[in-house]
C-alpha cells in the first residue's frame, strides 16, 4: 500500500500515519521552496494541503520550480501544483488559491489551517506570516534563502520565539532570487528541511527546531543552530493587526449608511445604538439594540458575537471607540457607521428606505 | 583572540566569511560599531549572536576572550 514504507517505521506506525491525514497545512507560495515542500508532504499524505500563490508561470522559474513543466510556462502557478500533487497522491485534498497572502485573508486562512509553511520571496510577507501566526496561535515554518546559504526555523510554536524575536528590524531590505540568482538545489534543500519539520510536528516526534535558527551552507556544508528566545514585545491582537496592515483602516473598520441600510432586515445584523438614551433623533430599527458607550465593556454579554455588528453613535466618532471595545473583545465581525445618526436619519427621511 | 563570522548579506560585503580579531575589552556595541565602520555594513541589517547565541542588548554585552561572534541577516529568497 502506498504509505508502507513509511508505517512500518516505528516512530510513523499506523498512528502517525492517521495524525498526517488529518493534519491540514498552508503552503505560502508555490515558487522553489513551495516546488520542493510540496510534493513530499503530499506524497506522505498530509490530508489537505492548501497552497497559495497568484503568480503563473514563467521559463525562468523552471530552473528551480521542478515541479513545472515547460508547456505550462503562463499558466497559474497554485493550479498546476494542485494538480501535479493531485497526480502524486490522490487519495489526499489540495486546495489552490490563487491570491497573494494579505492582511484580509490571512487571518481566515491560518484559521483553518494548523501549520503555515513559508515558501515566499520577501519580507513583507514573512512578517505578514508571523504576525497572522501570532494572532491564530499557529506555528510557522520558515525558510528562506540567499544565495548559497539558507535559514530554516519554527516560529511560534507552542509559545515559541517569533521571527520579530530574531529579526525586529522590519525596515531592512534584504534582496531575493530575483536580485541575486539561486541554485535551484539550494531552494530544494531548504524546502526539505522545511517539509521535515513539518512532518516532525505533526508526528510529535524529534526535535522542532523552534527556539533555534538554522543555517546551512551549500558551498562548504557547515551547518549552524543559533538560540534565539521569545521577547517581551511579541504578543499581537487581532486589532492590533488590522490597525498595523489595514493601511485604509476606515474602509474596513466603517461602513457607510447607505451599505448599512440595505442590511437592516438581515437577521444575522445587529445594529448596536452606543448613544445615551435621551439623545436625538431616534432611530428603529428591527435588529437593534442601545447600550451607551460609558456601560459597553459592562454589557459585553448582551450581544451575539456571532452576528454582524454595526454601530452608530450620533456622528460616527464614538461608535469608533466602540468598535475598539468590541474587537479587542473578541467580537470579529464589527464596524463603525460613518455620519452615525444623523446621517441614517436623513437617508431615512429622504429615500425610501423601508423600515 | 575575538571570533567573528558573517553571513547572507553580510559576507558578501565584508568579503571573508569569518575573521579573528585581537581581543581588547570592549562591549557587543563596541565591536560592531568598529566592524560598520571597516566594512561599510551601516546599510544593512543584521542580528546577533555571541557563542551561537542570540544577544539582544548590544550596550551592556562584554565580550570575553575566545567569544565568537555572528552577524545574522535575514534571507529574502525563495
Amino acid at each position: 500500500m502506498r504509505y508502507n514504507r513509511q508505517i512500518i517505521l516505528p516512530e510513523v506506525g499506523e498512528k502517525g500515519q492517521e495524525k498526517l491525514s488529518l493534519a491540514k497545512v498552508l503552503i505560502i507560495g508555490a515558487g522553489g521552496l513551495g516546488a520542493a515542500i510540496l510534493p513530499y508532504l503530499a506524497a506522505a499524505g498530509i490530508g489537505e494541503i492548501g497552497i497559495i500563490d497568484d503568480d503563473s508561470i514563467e521559463i525562468s522559474n523552471l530552473q528551480r520550480q521542478v515541479i513545472y513543466k515547460s508547456d505550462a510556462i503562463g499558466k497559474s502557478k497554485a493550479l498546476e501544483a494542485k494538480e501535479m500533487a493531485l497526480s502524486l497522491n490522490p487519495s489526499i485534498q489540495i486546495n489552490a488559491i490563487t491570491d497573494t497572502l494579505n492582511a484580509k485573508n490571512a487571518i481566515p486562512l491560518f484559521e483553518y489551517y494548523d501549520i503555515m509553511v513559508d515558501a515566499t520571496d520577501n519580507l513583507h510577507t514573512k512578517y505578514l506570516i508571523n504576525d497572522a501566526c501570532i494572532v491564530t496561535n499557529k506555528p510557522f515554518v520558515y525558510g528562506s534563502i540567499y544565495k548559497f546559504q539558507g535559514q530554516v526555523s519554527v516560529f511560534n510554536y507552542q509559545n515559541g520565539p517569533t521571527y520579530r524575536c530574531l529579526f525586529p528590524d522590519e525596515s531592512s531590505n534584504t534582496k531575493n532570487c530575483v536580485d541575486t540568482g539561486v541554485m535551484g538545489i539550494s531552494v530544494g534543500i531548504i524546502g526539505m528541511f522545511q517539509a521535515n519539520e513539518v512532518l516532525k510536528m505533526v508526528l510529535g516526534i524529534g526535535n522542532v527546531l523552534s527556539g533555534e535558527l538554522l543555517i546551512y551552507n551549500m558551498l562548504t556544508n557547515d551547518q549552524q543552530k543559533f538560540d534565539l528566545v521569545r521577547t517581551n514585545e511579541t504578543s499581537i491582537s487581532e486589532l492590533d493587526f488590522e490597525k498595523k496592515y489595514n493601511t485604509i483602516e476606515d474602509n474596513v473598520l466603517e461602513i457607510t449608511t447607505s451599505e448599512a441600510l440595505k442590511q437592516i432586515n438581515d437577521l444575522e445584523v445587529l445594529f448596536l445604538d452606543v448613544r445615551n438614551e435621551e439623545e436625538m433623533p431616534k432611530i428603529s430599527l428591527p435588529n437593534a439594540i442601545q447600550i451607551p458607550l460609558s456601560d459597553l465593556e459592562e454589557n459585553l454579554d448582551q450581544l451575539d458575537a456571532a452576528k454582524k455588528i454595526l454601530v452608530y453613535c450620533q456622528s460616527g466618532i464614538r461608535s469608533k471607540r466602540a468598535v475598539e471595545i468590541l474587537k479587542e473583545n473578541q467580537f470579529r465581525k464589527v464596524q463603525s457607521i460613518a455620519g452615525g445618526a444623523l446621517k441614517l436619519q436623513a437617508i431615512i427621511a429622504t429615500d425610501a428606505v423601508s423600515i | 583572540m575575538l571570533s567573528v563570522k558573517y553571513f547572507g548579506a553580510v559576507a558578501e560585503k565584508t568579503k571573508v566569511q569569518g575573521e579573528n580579531i585581537p581581543f581588547s575589552n570592549l562591549s557587543l556595541q563596541e565591536l560592531v560599531d568598529e566592524l560598520e565602520q571597516k566594512y561599510d555594513l551601516a546599510s544593512l541589517s543584521y542580528s546577533i549572536a555571541v557563542n551561537q547565541k542570540l544577544v539582544q542588548d548590544k550596550n551592556s554585552y562584554m565580550l570575553m576572550t575566545n567569544d565568537v561572534v555572528a552577524l545574522l541577516p535575514p534571507f529574502a529568497g525563495g
